[in-house]
């Protein structure tokens, strides 16, 4: 991992006291934090514990009932599409239109971040990603991998100050996986911040200078991996799950619980 | 990725929009539900109806012709137009455009302007079927008419489109109701306004959807002098487009979750 360059620049993203809610439900409950530029900060968190949540807020899909999103300094509540132009996204489940071919989807959307891309550029980027073979297929007929592959480079089309990466590597194979890990630090090396989501605790020591464990809507620590090991070393919780040195997912499985989540 | 952080400012509404019209032509192109509905059922009734009595039982070759562009709008619009959004709010598709700096009318209105542009081309070429095959005579003035009630009746079924994909959000259960719908709105429409049903359902039918567009196509293709009939249609399709525009849009959840 590589140095992140805190303090020469106001964060990339300000979530403050963030409040989500659907109906009575509260599903994330006065989360705070910050990305610095150049970051790589992991959102860890079982199976509804407000991840996606929290990041649907920050992508303007669902209304925050309360705190400020700021995205570069832009509030993202009140100003929605110049934040958007800002933040580069990949869902968990991305779906592009299925009657369009890949080299269709790429002009599609470099034209809605304003980029306008000629069939060589298409061509040559789809190179870069091991895709030049499929330009005239359809999202449907590609690999898992390929298609993680696609989302990433239609996510990061208009070279975004802030990548939003919604568990990423999810159902994808070691090869593809560590593919993506790379890319992901390319992404870094070009100056991205990156905000990633993942049940992974391999994936957050891999790749993320940071991490976040959130659970029930609440953030319950931040830190480097390495420090929050430290910082909750002599926890009871963490003892009692840790089979001997303590390890971040001994630290996570301890503050979140050993219950499964659906 | 392109090498170059491009301007980080909110990207050109123009090149936006000319990226979905041309995303959104090529999927309607590439749909050949949508086409087979839009043009080649109408056209099917069309050459059927040559046969035998149809045409007086329905009411002479304009009702006909009238009832094949209805039949070509309403199928397209309430069936094709609303199962594609639902299908594609369904698998994410809305969701993937709605975190790009797209204003949420722009996406909506792409799909829309490609819709309504394939009715009318649809609806031409209807016409000049129904005109070759029934021994109509038209002339540019009823053409343009013809456009002009293909657009209302488009907003129509549009609109009422909008309003199931609004209030419902499972996909299977938009197309079992849309179908249903459908049949309904054709057989109150059609049987009810021959009259063999009563004077009550011939006069609901007359201000029903179906029953309205048929009027004011019929009378354009009849070169009809403008009659209160028509002034009461074309006020009900007005209000039906505000009505059920207004339900969609206040009440359309962009997922379906």
């Amino acid at each position: 991992m590589s140095e992140v360059n805190m303090p020469a620049h106001p964060p990339v993203l300000d979530v403050s006291n963030l409040r989500v809610a659907y109906g009575a439900r509260t599903v994330v409950d006065g989360v705070s934090f910050q990305i610095h530029r150049g970051e790589i900060f992991g959102l860890l968190g079982p199976n509804g514990a407000g991840k996606t949540s929290t990041l649907s807020a920050i992508e303007g899909l669902v209304k925050p009932k309360s705190g400020r999103l700021l995205v570069d300094g832009i509030d993202v509540q009140e100003e929605p599409l110049d934040a958007k132009a800002r933040l580069g996204v990949q869902l968990q489940s991305s779906s592009f239109q299925a009657e369009l071919t890949i080299q269709q989807i790429a002009r599609l959307y470099g034209g809605l971040y304003g980029v306008k891309l000629s069939r060589e550029q298409i061509g040559t980027s789809m190179r870069a990603i091991g895709l030049e073979q499929e330009l005239g297929k359809r999202f449907k007929q590609l690999s898992g991998g390929q298609q993680q592959r696609l989302a990433l480079f239609i996510a990061t089309i208009h070279n975004p100050l802030l990548l939003l990466l919604d568990e990423p590597t999810a159902g994808l194979d070691p090869q593809a996986r560590r593919g993506l890990w790379r890319r992901i630090e390319e992404l870094r090396g070009e100056g991205n911040s990156i905000l990633l989501t993942t049940h992974s605790m391999e994936e957050a020591q891999a790749v993320c200078d940071r991490v976040a464990i959130i659970d029930h809507g609440l953030l319950l620590t931040v830190g480097e991996p390495s420090e929050l090991i430290d910082k909750h070393r002599e926890d009871p919780r963490v003892l009692s799950v840790a089979h001997g040195a303590p390890t971040l997912e001994d630290v996570f499985i301890g503050l979140t619980g050993s219950e499964i989540r659906d | 990725m392109t090498n170059a952080r491009v301007d980080t400012a909110r990207p050109p509404m123009g090149l936006g929009m000319r990226s979905l019209l041309r995303a959104d032509t090529i999927v309607m192109l590439n749909s050949k539900t949508s086409l087979v509905l839009s043009a080649l059922l109408p056209i099917v009734i069309l050459v059927a109806t040559t046969f035998g009595k149809g045409q007086s039982r329905l009411g002479g070759s304009a009702l006909i012709v009238g009832l094949a562009l209805t039949l070509g709008l309403l199928t397209s619009c309430l069936l094709g137009f609303t199962l594609a959004l639902a299908h594609d709010r369904d698998i994410g598709v809305l969701q993937r455009l709605r975190v790009t700096p797209a204003p949420n009318w722009m996406i909506m209105t792409s799909r829309l302007i490609v819709q309504v542009a394939t009715n009318l081309i649809a609806s031409v070429i209807v016409v000049i079927v129904g005109a070759i095959v029934h021994g109509l005579t038209l002339n540019v003035g009823q053409y343009l008419l013809v456009i002009a009630v293909a657009i209302l009746g488009a907003a129509v079924f549009l609109a009422i489109g909008q309003a199931l994909v609004g209030l419902i959000r499972s996909t299977n259960a938009i197309s079992a109701i849309g179908r249903l719908l459908m049949i309904a709105l054709l057989l109150l429409g059609v049987l009810g306004g021959t009259g063999i049903l009563g004077d009550t359902i011939k006069e609901i039918s007359d201000w029903s959807p179906v029953g309205a567009l048929m009027t004011l196509f019929s009378d354009v293709l009849n070169q009809s002098a403008w009659s209160g009939q028509d002034t009461g249609s074309l006020l009900a399709c007005v209000a039906y487009v505000a009505v059920f525009a207004f339900i969609g849009i206040r009440w359309f959840r962009w997922e379906s979750r």
